[in-house]
C-alpha cells in the first residue's frame, strides 16, 4: 500500500468506496444512481469539508428501506459506519447544534453545578470510562472507534454497535412495550430503551441508568432518575442528527436538550480502505489507572 | 539525565500539525500529563506493546552526567490512531535509538506522553498520537 508505484491503484479504489454509498443508495430506493462526481459520499472527512480545504462534495440523499423506513446504517453492498468520536451537548460551533445551551443556561440543581465545577477542576481524574467503564448516556455517542446501526425491525429491536469495547445497546421497537417498573429495573450503562418511528426520525426512551458513570466526557452529573429522549435524524447519506432530552429530576431544575451531528465514514478508523470497524478493549492494556492513583484519586 | 525543554511555540505547532483528525484518548490527557513539562529524550527501546487503548514503548536513558540508566515508558495513542501517521507494528523495534519528543506525567514518575518519535539511524519522524490540545466536551 505504502509502495508509490500503487498509489493509482489506491486512488482508484479510495473513489470507489467514496462513490459506493451514493450509488447503493439510490438503487436500494429504486432510483437512477446520482451523476458521477455530483452525489459522491465522502465520509465523515468529505462532511467536514474534504482533504486539503477542499469543498465537501454533496452527500447522497437519506437511503431509506424498501419499505420506506429510514435505512440508519450503509446501504446493501455498501460499507461505512458512525464516526462518532466528539459531541457536545452543551455549547455552539463545531458539529454542536445551534439549538443548544451554553454552559451557563444549563439549569443545573446546586449540588449538581458544585460537582460538575470539581470534576472540571480535577481535569477529569475521577472519569470512569478512563478506567474503561462503559461509555453510558450521551457519551455512548462521543466515544471513537465507531458504531453501526443493525436495524431490525422484522424481530422488534435496533442494536447500536460500537466499537468502544464492542458495547452495544439493544433499542425495543415492539408496538406495546413499556419499560419494567421502578421495582423491576436494575440500573445499568445503557438503561432500558424503547424506540419508535416518528416520520424520518427514531425516537429512543431510555430510564433505569445507574449512577457510575459520567453521561458526557467534561462530567456533568446525572442521578439515577435520568431519562434520555433521543432523536435520530439522519439528514442525509453523511450527515445524522443527535439531539437528546436530558430529563433528571435528581440533578436538573428541568428538561433540557442539546445535540451534535455525527459524519459516516467510508474507510477505517486509521483511513485505511474498508470503512470496518475494528477491535478495540480498552481493558486490553489499561494502565492509566495505577498513575491516575498516585495522583490522588479517590 | 539531559531534558531539553522545548519551547511552548514549537509545541502549539506540532500538536496543530498533527490534529488534521481528533485523537481522543479514553482519558483526559491533563489528568495524568503536566502540559508544562515538555520533555525530549534519547534511549534505547527495551519493550514494545502494540496494544489498546494506548500503544506503549519503554526506552532506556542514560543520565550523561551520572551514567545511570532509568527506564522510561512512553503513552501513545491507540494503534488505529498512530496507524493513521505512518505506523506500522515493525515502525520501532527493541534495540532501536529513538529520540522521543513529549510530555512528561503529572506525579514524577518515569512516564509520559508521547508526542512524536524521531528514529535515530534514520531520522524518520513519527506522531505519536498525543491528545494533547484536544477540549473536552461539556
Amino acid at each position: 500500500m505504502r509502495n508509490p508505484m500503487s498509489y493509482g491503484f489506491v486512488i482508484t479504489v479510495a473513489l470507489a468506496l467514496f462513490l459506493q454509498p451514493a450509488l447503493s443508495s439510490a438503487q436500494a430506493r429504486g432510483e437512477q444512481p446520482p451523476a458521477a462526481g455530483a452525489q459522491a459520499g465522502r465520509g465523515a472527512r468529505g462532511a467536514r469539508g474534504g482533504r486539503g480545504g477542499q469543498p465537501a462534495l454533496p452527500s447522497a440523499p437519506t437511503p431509506h428501506w424498501s419499505d420506506g423506513r429510514v435505512n440508519l446504517d450503509a446501504t446493501p453492498g455498501a460499507k461505512g459506519f458512525w464516526n462518532v468520536m466528539q459531541g457536545n451537548v452543551v455549547g455552539k460551533g463545531g458539529s454542536s447544534l445551534p439549538t443548544n445551551l451554553t454552559l451557563d443556561e444549563v439549569p443545573f440543581q446546586d449540588w449538581a453545578k458544585a460537582l460538575y465545577e470539581y470534576r472540571v477542576s480535577r481535569n477529569g481524574l475521577d472519569d470512569p470510562h478512563a478506567r474503561c467503564y462503559p461509555a453510558g448516556g450521551m457519551r455512548f455517542f462521543t466515544v471513537p472507534n465507531g458504531l453501526n446501526i443493525i436495524d431490525q425491525s422484522e424481530l422488534g429491536r435496533i442494536f447500536l454497535i460500537s466499537g468502544e469495547n464492542r458495547d452495544w445497546r439493544r433499542i425495543a421497537m415492539e408496538p406495546g412495550r413499556k419499560h419494567p417498573s421502578e421495582d423491576e429495573i436494575i440500573p445499568s450503562y445503557f438503561g432500558d430503551s424503547i424506540g419508535h418511528w416518528e416520520g424520518e426520525t427514531l425516537v429512543v426512551d431510555t430510564v433505569g441508568f445507574n449512577e457510575r458513570f459520567w453521561m458526557i466526557r467534561g462530567g456533568l452529573p446525572h442521578t439515577r432518575y435520568l431519562h434520555l429522549i433521543e432523536h435520530f435524524t439522519r439528514i442525509n447519506y453523511n450527515s445524522m442528527k443527535y439531539e437528546v432530552t436530558i430529563d433528571d429530576k435528581g440533578a436538573y431544575t428541568k428538561p433540557w436538550s442539546g445535540g451534535w451531528t455525527i459524519p459516516w465514514q467510508t474507510v477505517n478508523y486509521d483511513n485505511s480502505p474498508g470503512g470496518e470497524i475494528h477491535e478495540y478493549f480498552c481493558h486490553d492494556n489499561e494502565r492509566d489507572s495505577e498513575n491516575f492513583k498516585e495522583l490522588g484519586n479517590r | 539525565m539531559r531534558y531539553s525543554t522545548v519551547g511552548f511555540l514549537a509545541l502549539a505547532l506540532i500538536v496543530a500539525a498533527s490534529a488534521a483528525m481528533p485523537l481522543l484518548a479514553h482519558h483526559s490527557f491533563a489528568a495524568e500529563y503536566d502540559s508544562k513539562q515538555p520533555v525530549t529524550m534519547k534511549g534505547a527501546v527495551t519493550k514494545i506493546e502494540w496494544m489498546n487503548p494506548h500503544v506503549y514503548f519503554y526506552i532506556d536513558v542514560k543520565d550523561d552526567q551520572t551514567g545511570k540508566i532509568q527506564n522510561w515508558g512512553w503513552e501513545m495513542g491507540a494503534p488505529a490512531v498512530i496507524q493513521r501517521t505512518g505506523w506500522t507494528k515493525n515502525s520501532m523495534k527493541i534495540g532501536d535509538l529513538v529520540i522521543v519528543e513529549g510530555t512528561r506525567a503529572k506525579g514524577g514518575t518515569n512516564h509520559g506522553n508521547a508526542r512524536s518519535v524521531t528514529m535515530a539511524s534514520t531520522g524518520k519522524k513519527l506522531g505519536a498520537g498525543s491528545s494533547e490540545g484536544q477540549s473536552p466536551e461539556q
